[in-house]
């Protein structure tokens, strides 16, 4: 009895600074958030007099909040399953043993090397309608120029153009590593049995990789949802909000129209989304993960 | 129940991770604010960049050398929106700063912040003759009669044009539009070979000032100079003017979409993209100075039959901070008046752009030789000196004015879409109500 009451204690002493930088960097701010939601506030972010759910309430009604919702769901869309499948094919390239591979890895993955503000910068140099690469490229080609940021029907696709290249090194680097774990012996086996690529992808790749695929997706899935350094730089939420995602929603009514209580809510809302998206990830995609 | 504590813990990890803005507490100032010599210490936060941060870290320099008792720091802090951001997180505690540069709508904001000075304590304690400043730019910062900040960098916007292209399109180029007829006359010729010949950059001030040139107001009571504002109005017959001339000239194709970025917009007339636009007069010498081509500066164009009022101070004004203590205050009050001198306004005027506070400067020799060699400069002080003080040209006091531009930009961009004009601008008023009907829950 007394050696467990120790046990105990001991476990509890080595989680106690994980734990206490949780709770200040995570739990506070929490609950923090959920308990200005239901404020107004001042000027400073200090809550001045309860307003319970009108936040909630507005943000129903609000075509603004919609239309963010609608832009973070058609962004995470444009976003997540390209940069999967992008990354799994280079993956599975960069994967075979090949001279000079290396190179590739490297190359590969370097994306993961660059800050989301460097990158956003460099396309928004090709983005410019007069002295972009991509419109130059485009022009040479018999095309027409196109204001790429500036049109509410292509900004938020050209976001997610620039937000896949950035997440690609990520995802390859990920995928690559759970490549490289899987039995070696396996493959060897489908070569005796003289399978085919596509059959040895589908029956042993695919399967094997299944947990790590599952990580990246999760993960994948709550960045997407958090975007902001790319939206601030590249479009600031506009033109028409069309590009104004949830989080950057948030950034604009707390840091710069100072409405704390407001942008609470919507935090509190975003969150809810986060949190449904990835139980419905672990419910159902979760089966389908091939755990070894 | 292990998978959904590897949920959380994933969750919070993310959550965790994603970044937050990190506040660059620099040059503070050492207890006491007093720095190791002895000196008073006022740190001055500004957000002047590029070639205006320059000529404004000249001045202080010069200030610093001219005396021995007080050390004026300058600190860069971004954009206006940032710098106001910065300082609300800092405000009340001992990293804020003693003097503290914000823009011409933060006004109403600065005001109820609680936090500041209002500068009329100093004057009054000095008996300093604000007589000698420039009548309008004054206007702006009183509220109730009371001066609340120093004006600082006042600039108004202004028509710019390339004469060069003016001249190949056989316009003439001493004769910039001054009505909406002439203005589209001018930017149909002026639009060909994949150029365009007019472009407004999507910034609510552009509008606001469009407004005020013809006398209309954008919230009730007087703008909200006699009165709390409860409504905005600014979807009036001259809002919808504005927005139409926006529409017709970009149907036409006549008119680029630049965006919302400055830079962009000045880039696009460097590079000949368009002919005329509106900027800013604290752009006007480094776009002289920049421009391959000769650069033309006119009045802000007015729909036809309609008198000119005038336009809206804009740029920024410098704020004293209360918290500081009594020796910080009086050596900032002391910076301030240095740079209200003749001297140093008309250094900040050749330099900038900017408007002297203290118009005794236009009759400085230096003033006068510059304006020889620029009269540029010269049409931005005519503009603001034929300006009539009403209600509309003194501009509006409300402390959502930053929700308000955002609605209003959406607006602006919603026109490219096409957008009905009246539509557009209903929504934005009706969402600025919105937002001032929950600042006055606060």
């Amino acid at each position: 009895m007394f050696r467990s009451v120790k046990q105990n204690f001991e476990g509890m002493l080595y989680i106690f600074p994980s734990f206490l930088l949780f709770a200040i960097f995570v739990f506070y701010p929490m609950v923090r958030t959920g308990y200005l939601s239901v404020h107004m506030t001042d000027f400073q972010g200090n809550p001045t007099n309860f307003v319970g759910l009108e936040h909630f309430r507005y943000l129903l009604e609000d075509v603004n909040f919609q239309q963010s919702v609608k832009a973070t769901l058609l962004f995470v869309l444009y976003t997540v399953p390209p940069t999967i499948i992008i990354a799994l094919s280079l993956a599975l390239l960069a994967n075979e043993k090949v001279k000079g591979i290396q190179l590739f890895r490297t190359l590969f993955s370097s994306t993961l090397g660059m800050s989301v503000a460097a990158s956003s910068v460099i396309w928004m140099f090709m983005y410019n309608p007069a002295i972009g690469v991509i419109n130059r490229i485009i022009t040479a080609l018999g095309g027409e120029e196109r204001q790429w940021l500036l049109n509410p029907d292509t900004a938020l696709i050209a976001v997610a153009v620039a937000t896949v290249w950035m997440n690609i090194g990520f995802a390859f680097l990920i995928l690559l590593g759970g490549l490289q774990n899987i039995d070696s012996s396996l493959y060897e086996n489908a070569k005796i049995a003289g399978v085919s690529y596509m059959y040895q992808l589908r029956r042993i790749t695919i399967p094997l990789l299944s947990p790590t695929l599952f990580f990246v997706t999760t993960v994948s899935l709550i960045h997407a949802f958090q975007t902001f350094g790319q939206i601030d730089i590249l479009t600031k939420g506009g033109p028409m909000n069309a590009t104004t995602v949830i989080v950057y929603s948030i950034y604009r009514e707390a840091f710069i129209n100072y409405n704390f209580g407001f942008a609470s809510a919507q935090a509190v809302v975003l969150f809810f989304i986060v949190l449904l998206v990835t139980i419905v990830q672990f419910a159902v995609v979760e089966r389908k993960v091939h755990y070894q | 129940m292990k998978k959904l504590s590897l949920l959380f813990s994933l969750l919070f990890l993310l959550v965790g991770c994603s970044s937050e803005k990190t506040e660059q507490a620099s040059a503070q100032p050492s207890s006491e604010g007093k720095t190791q010599k002895g000196k008073t210490e006022v740190v001055f936060w500004h957000a002047m960049e590029g070639d205006l941060g320059k000529v404004l870290n000249e001045i202080v320099h010069d200030f610093n050398a001219s005396q021995s008792t007080i050390e004026v720091k300058p600190v860069f802090q971004g954009t206006y929106e940032e710098a106001l951001t910065k300082f609300n997180a800092v405000a009340g505690t001992k990293d804020a700063p003693t003097i503290m540069q914000t823009f011409e709508v933060g006004t109403k904001y600065m005001i109820d912040s609680g936090k500041i000075e209002p500068v009329q304590t100093f004057i009054d304690q000095d008996h300093y003759d604000v007589s000698q400043w420039e009548k309008n730019i004054v206007n702006y910062y009183t509220v109730n009669g009371t001066i609340y900040s120093m004006p600082f960098n006042s600039s108004t916007p202004v028509l710019i044009y390339n004469k060069d292209a003016f001249k190949k399109a056989g316009l003439d180029p001493e004769k910039p539009p001054m009505t909406y007829s002439e203005l589209k006359e001018a930017a149909r010729k002026l639009t060909k070979n994949g150029n365009y010949g007019f472009s407004i950059l999507n910034y609510g001030w552009f509008f606001e000032q469009m407004l005020a040139v013809q006398g209309g107001l954008y919230v009730n009571e007087e703008n909200g100079r006699k009165g709390e504002a409860t409504k905005a109005v600014f979807n009036s017959e001259e809002g919808l003017r504005v927005f139409k001339l926006i529409q017709d000239m970009y149907k036409e194709g006549m008119f680029y979409n630049v965006g919302q970025n400055w830079d962009d917009m000045r880039a696009a007339f460097q590079s000949g993209k368009i002919a005329m636009y509106l900027d800013s007069s604290a752009g006007v010498r480094t776009i002289v100075d920049s421009a391959p081509f000769e650069v033309g500066v006119s009045y802000l164009p007015i729909p036809d039959g309609v008198e000119r009022q005038g336009v809206i101070i804009g740029g920024a004004s410098l704020w004293m901070i209360k918290d500081a203590d009594e020796a910080q205050k009086k050596a900032a009050w002391e910076f301030m008046k240095y740079l209200t001198t003749p001297e140093v306004q008309a250094k900040w005027h050749v330099k900038t752009g900017y408007f002297a506070i203290n118009p005794a400067a236009y009759d400085l020799p230096l003033v006068k030789e510059q304006w020889k060699k620029y009269p540029q400069l010269k049409v931005t002080v005519n503009q603001l000196k034929e300006t009539k003080a009403t209600p509309a040209t003194q501009g509006a006091l409300i402390s959502v004015f930053p929700q308000s531009r955002q609605r209003v930009v959406s607006a602006m961009e919603s026109l490219y879409q096409g957008v009905d004009p009246k539509e557009a601008l209903d929504r934005a008023v009706a969402e600025t109500n919105r937002e001032l009907e929950m600042a006055r829950k606060r």
